[in-house]
């Protein structure tokens, strides 16, 4: 199963909308939560829908058309999204005004806006898209379901340019909920761009919406390929790991020492970053070290900022100084590997090479 | 009568999320729905709501609905009319 990268848009918090720049100037926030630098919305939406939506609705349809644009694909075959949170802002205006108005008045929008595949079924209303739209909500494997699906309809010839995006949004109530279970950082300064310094437990919040369009051929503007997504789901240990990255890499034929980059999901939080040190000293000792939380912030579907990153690098052959650890050891970007986990229970890994 | 139509513009651009639009934009007589400000069957439901939240109104009859939605000017006699 493969695919290629025709296309791509994301809203993060980083400046990304500009397909044509690639982390040109990164943006410091030196916040605990990360929010997406937005667009302006006027010319991407429908005003009469949206004056109905909520910001991440407004993030996806912005970041899917700018990925149709660029793909130059009018209506794709098919939609798959990944989210963990769905539509939360819409959900917590919902329960909200439960309580507030005790069960009374309860107002259609926010209800109707607020399920997991508002943003599949808007993007569609706004395509007039009748394909096959589907909605995948699995924690930390949620976009990752998503591209799977999306290589398994290209592989089995039902469609040809497959639209995938991850999306999840960060709101204050869900920041705090979160920061009591102890997801974020305790100290009050945290420099984000020291992240990969950091030695305490914890990470920082982020949000993105990011979306790709999958085809079975490739194009002179193709970004990268897909080779491959594996998802392991609480691995008993680093053994149970590397066997699972040997096996996607040998079933395309390559070994460790071909993969020029790895993009890892290193958030800051001592807990878990042993996973990605031990790989980063052992088998992949040789490649190229990158990361990306501390630009987007952690959260469930980050992945697809990963692979928004690692179709950049191999399309523009660079490596953004602020997303290197350590030197720049690859003297061309053929092939780069994603290695990622939310809060080391849903660990993944995308594969991709140069067309 | 002035005073509440101006009130019920405020109502409706915040309820419905109009936010390019002001209170002196809205003509009180236009049409709610289809021309005029084209309104949809959603708003109709949340303009229902309105009434009933802030207003205390509750609409007996279902019919009436074109009715009293028929523009801002519509909806503040119905209210007037209906205000205990």
């Amino acid at each position: 199963m493969e695919a290629y990268i025709k296309g791509l848009g994301i809203v993060s918090p980083q400046k990304t909308f500009d397909t044509n720049d690639f982390l040109s100037e990164v943006v410091e926030h030196n916040s605990k939560s990360l929010n997406c630098i937005e667009p302006s919305y006027k010319e991407l939406l429908n005003p009469t829908l949206a004056r109905r939506m909520s910001r991440i609705i407004k993030m996806s349809i912005a970041a899917s058309t700018v990925c149709l644009r660029d793909a130059k694909i009018e209506i794709p075959d098919a939609i798959m999204t990944g989210t963990a949170l769905g539509c939360l802002e819409d959900t917590e205006k919902f329960l909200l005004a439960i309580i507030e108005n005790e069960e009374q008045f309860l107002t259609p929008t926010s209800f109707i806006q607020s399920t997991h595949n508002t943003v599949s079924a808007q993007i569609a209303l706004q395509l007039k898209c009748m394909n096959y739209n589907f909605t995948y909500v699995h924690k930390g494997f949620s976009f990752e379901s998503a591209v799977l699906d999306g290589l398994m309809t290209i592989a089995e010839g039902e469609a040809k340019n497959v639209l995938v995006g991850g999306h999840d949004e960060m709101t204050e109530k869900f920041y705090r909920v979160c920061d009591r279970i102890g997801y974020w950082k305790k100290e009050d300064d945290v420099p984000t761009m020291e992240l990969f310094e950091s030695k305490t437990s914890g990470s920082i919040a982020g949000e993105g919406a990011a979306f790709f369009m999958l085809s079975h051929e490739k194009t002179e503007n193709c970004y990268a390929k897909l080779r491959g997504i594996k998802t392991i789901y609480k691995p008993e240990s680093n053994i149970e790991i590397e066997a699972k990255i040997s096996e996607l890499l040998s079933s395309k034929g390559l070994t460790a020492n071909d993969i020029d980059v790895v993009v890892y999901g290193i958030n800051g939080d001592c807990r878990y970053d042993k996973t990605y040190n031990h790989l980063k000293d052992s088998l992949f000792k040789k490649s190229t070290s990158t990361y990306f939380k501390h630009l987007c912030g952690e959260y469930q579907t980050s992945g697809s900022f990963a692979m928004w990153m690692a179709a950049k690098m191999i399309k523009t052959q660079t490596i953004p100084s602020a997303v290197l650890i350590g030197k720049n050891k690859s003297k061309q970007i053929k092939n780069v590997l994603i290695y990622n986990t939310f809060l080391d229970t849903d660990h993944s890994v995308f594969l991709l090479s140069q067309c | 009568m002035d005073a509440l139509i101006d009130q019920l513009k405020g109502e409706i651009i915040e309820q419905l999320n109009l936010e390019d639009l002001k209170k002196e934009d809205i003509d009180a007589d236009a049409p709610l729905f289809g021309e005029g400000l084209g309104l949809d069957s959603i708003d109709a439901l949340e303009l229902i709501v309105l009434l009933e939240k802030n207003h205390g109104i509750k609409i007996a009859n279902p019919a009436d609905g074109k009715k009293i939605f028929q523009s801002i000017r519509s909806m503040a006699e119905f209210i007037k009319a209906n205000k205990k």
